[in-house]
């Protein structure tokens, strides 16, 4: 009964404060700063720094991050497949590594592939073969098998050798494997990569049934932006191992579009026009279109700065004899969110320097 | 012990299942199998300094069942190392390992059932191969079920300590498993080269024979199937007052605890270096 009573109980899986560092060794390496040969040396690479976020029943969480990241170290982890160096798992408030084999029970794992089956079995086979596995028997196990084979749509391939299956029931069987000991939470390391558009479908509708309609604690990580968009109650986006945002889906986009407007006009202003918009006007970058110019340009947060500014930027244009042609909120996705907050497009992070940061930084976690 | 059962039950359909879906490798391996030993056994006596001795030793059928005998515990103890070594490596490329991991019995429970049941078929291949062989060459077998099941179910105790400790570092270190073909060609050797006479070779050598995995084995079934339990001096010794039957078991119970107890280590090791999936 550890701890039991600092995680907060509505969580079915709670991650607290972990840290993991991979330490790797390389003999005979050039080092990069002096050029010369080394007997040994070592690197480390941060894969989960001080990570704290917990998933709830019903809901299916979105971890998204760059190659690198700490995704499935993350996943891994939860599974007890990793130890974390420092802070705790707990899976229905049981701490991972202390009761790792009470919660194999609750977990189903889908890691990075389809060669999770054995490709000479059947999927029927495999299922019996993973459940024993799992301590699934007899009469329960064989309906549990078929069943979950009909659930994913694989009934008419159960007698067919894996080795001869698309890439797409391959995955769709691991999901089964995953499921056969019924869990209370599913594990999804990547799992529409490589699949095409049907396919991906497929699963992410199978994912959403899943979870919705049985009470499941999902975690999805991906690089697909779409799929974590459709299918994610909440993301969290995580950056060389730092939990950099941890939000439900609708507000974490809501947070990064309600600045931006998208402004049309007759022609490309000069930079006079720019020198003289009020400071907390700042052009993030201007788009090329076949009718007019467009100024992407972001305004203040609150709504009263907001609307001053506004004002303030119609005079400019009317002194400039700018004529505006239409003005609309610029509707970002979730590529863009992700892309402002690990870095790869920071139009945001210089756009804000001197109104002191990134929008990021302020109210990211929930 | 209900999840080992449950395990090697799992097991035994798969591999059974395998066997008669792909039954003609299985005879295709058992033809060839044969077709190796015969040319092995050719080989390793023309290969002798002194090639007309050499022939004329392929006409002494107990030497010759004796290498034969070799041949196959050295086979099985490459195999059985090798489910450990090659076996993880493989495991662990296909995702499968991972699975296994996930299961509530636990990685040894795992490996103990599979290398069970992968031993037992291996068993039963080897003894239709030795018996072709050993009829080819006009030996005889001393087949006493009591002394050979005993024997050869404390030679796998023996090698599955063993591998349980190769098994754990290859865990860690994935890319030892190729190094560790050295490891069991010498295993191959020692059960070829296992003979009573080396253990009047002076104390040194006599405690290398009882330390090493696999030779007092190999020592033992050859005393059963080759010579019949029967002495130098042509008596009936049952192998169970053999002093390499003695050793076999010390070796068992040693092994076996060094091989379990570090596969544990080396398992957590893996978790927390992160390197029990990754190849």
């Amino acid at each position: 009964m550890e701890n039991l009573y600092k995680i907060p109980q509505e969580h079915t899986v709670y991650l607290r404060d972990v840290c993991k560092t991979f330490r790797t060794y390389h003999f005979f390496s050039i080092d990069e700063e002096t050029g010369r040969r080394r007997f040994v040396k070592r690197k480390e690479a941060c894969a989960a720094d001080h990570i704290t976020f917990g998933i709830r029943p019903g809901e299916i969480m979105g971890l998204l991050g760059p190659n690198g990241a700490g995704k499935t170290t993350t996943v891994k982890m939860i599974s007890g497949l990793v130890l974390p160096d420092r802070g705790e798992v707990y899976v229905d408030g049981m701490n991972v590594v202390k009761h790792r084999k009470e919660i194999l029970s609750r977990i189903g794992v889908v890691l990075e592939g389809t060669r999770t089956s054995m490709w000479p079995l059947t999927p029927l086979e495999n299922l019996y073969y993973y459940g024993n596995l799992r301590n699934v028997r007899g009469k329960v196990l064989k309906e549990r098998a078929n069943q979950l084979l009909d659930f994913i749509g694989l009934s008419e391939k159960k007698d067919v050798e894996v080795r001869r299956l698309s890439r797409g029931q391959k995955q769709k069987l691991a999901i089964c494997i995953a499921l056969i000991a019924d869990p209370k939470i599913l594990l999804l390391d990547e799992p529409t990569t490589g699949l095409d558009v049907q396919s991906s479908r497929s699963i992410k509708d199978k994912i959403l049934e899943l979870t919705k309609e049985h009470n499941r604690s999902v975690l999805v990580t991906t690089h697909d932006m779409n799929v974590a968009q459709e299918l994610c109650d909440r993301i969290g986006i995580i950056n060389k191992g730092k939990l950099i945002a941890c939000k439900p889906t609708a507000e974490l986009l809501e947070l990064f579009s309600k600045q931006i407007f998208e402004v049309r006009v007759d022609r490309t202003p000069d930079s006079s026009f720019f020198d003289l918009l009020p400071a907390s006007i700042r052009l993030l970058e201007i788009e090329q279109s076949y009718e007019g110019p467009v100024l992407v340009l972001q305004f203040p947060e609150s709504y009263e700065d907001r609307s001053e500014s506004f004002y303030s930027f119609i005079e400019k244009c009317r002194s400039h004899n700018l004529q505006i042609r239409s003005i609309t909120q610029k509707q970002v996705n979730l590529e863009y969110v992700f892309l402002q907050l690990t870095g790869e497009k920071p139009i945001q992070d210089l756009a804000n320097q001197e109104n002191g940061g990134n929008v990021a930084n302020e109210g990211l976690m929930k | 012990m209900r999840g080992f059962l449950l395990i090697m039950k799992a097991e035994i359909v798969r591999a059974w299942i395998i066997t008669r879906r792909y039954w003609f490798r299985t005879l295709t391996g058992l033809v060839i199998g044969y077709g190796m030993f015969m040319i092995l056994i050719a080989g390793f006596f023309y290969s002798q300094p002194a090639i007309e001795k050499g022939l004329n030793q392929l006409d002494d059928p107990t030497r010759a069942t004796n290498y034969i005998l070799g041949f196959i515990i050295g086979l099985f103890a490459f195999g059985v190392i090798g489910m450990f070594t090659q076996g993880i490596q493989e495991m662990a490329q296909t995702g499968v390992l991972e699975q296994l991991c996930m299961s509530p019995y636990g990685l040894v429970t795992n490996f103990l059932a599979r290398s069970v049941v992968a031993s037992i078929s291996t068993i039963f291949y080897s003894a239709i191969l030795v018996y072709m062989v050993v009829i080819s060459v006009g030996g005889r077998l001393h087949f006493d079920p009591v002394p050979v099941v005993t024997l050869l179910t404390l030679s796998f105790i023996n090698l599955i300590g063993f591998g349980f400790m190769i098994g754990g570092l290859v865990l860690v270190f994935k890319q030892v498993g190729q190094l560790i073909i050295v490891v069991r060609m010498v295993l191959f050797g020692l059960a070829l080269f296992a003979r009573e006479e080396l253990l009047n070779q002076g104390w040194i050598v006599s405690l290398l024979v009882h330390i090493l995995p696999i030779t007092d084995a190999s020592i033992c079934l050859k005393y059963v199937l080759v010579k019949g339990q029967m002495n130098a001096s042509g008596e009936f010794v049952s192998v169970f007052l053999h002093p390499s039957f003695f050793w076999l078991v010390a070796n068992c119970v040693v092994w076996t605890f060094i091989g379990i107890t570090l596969f544990k280590v080396m398992e957590n090791w893996s978790r927390k270096k992160g390197t029990l999936g990754t190849y």
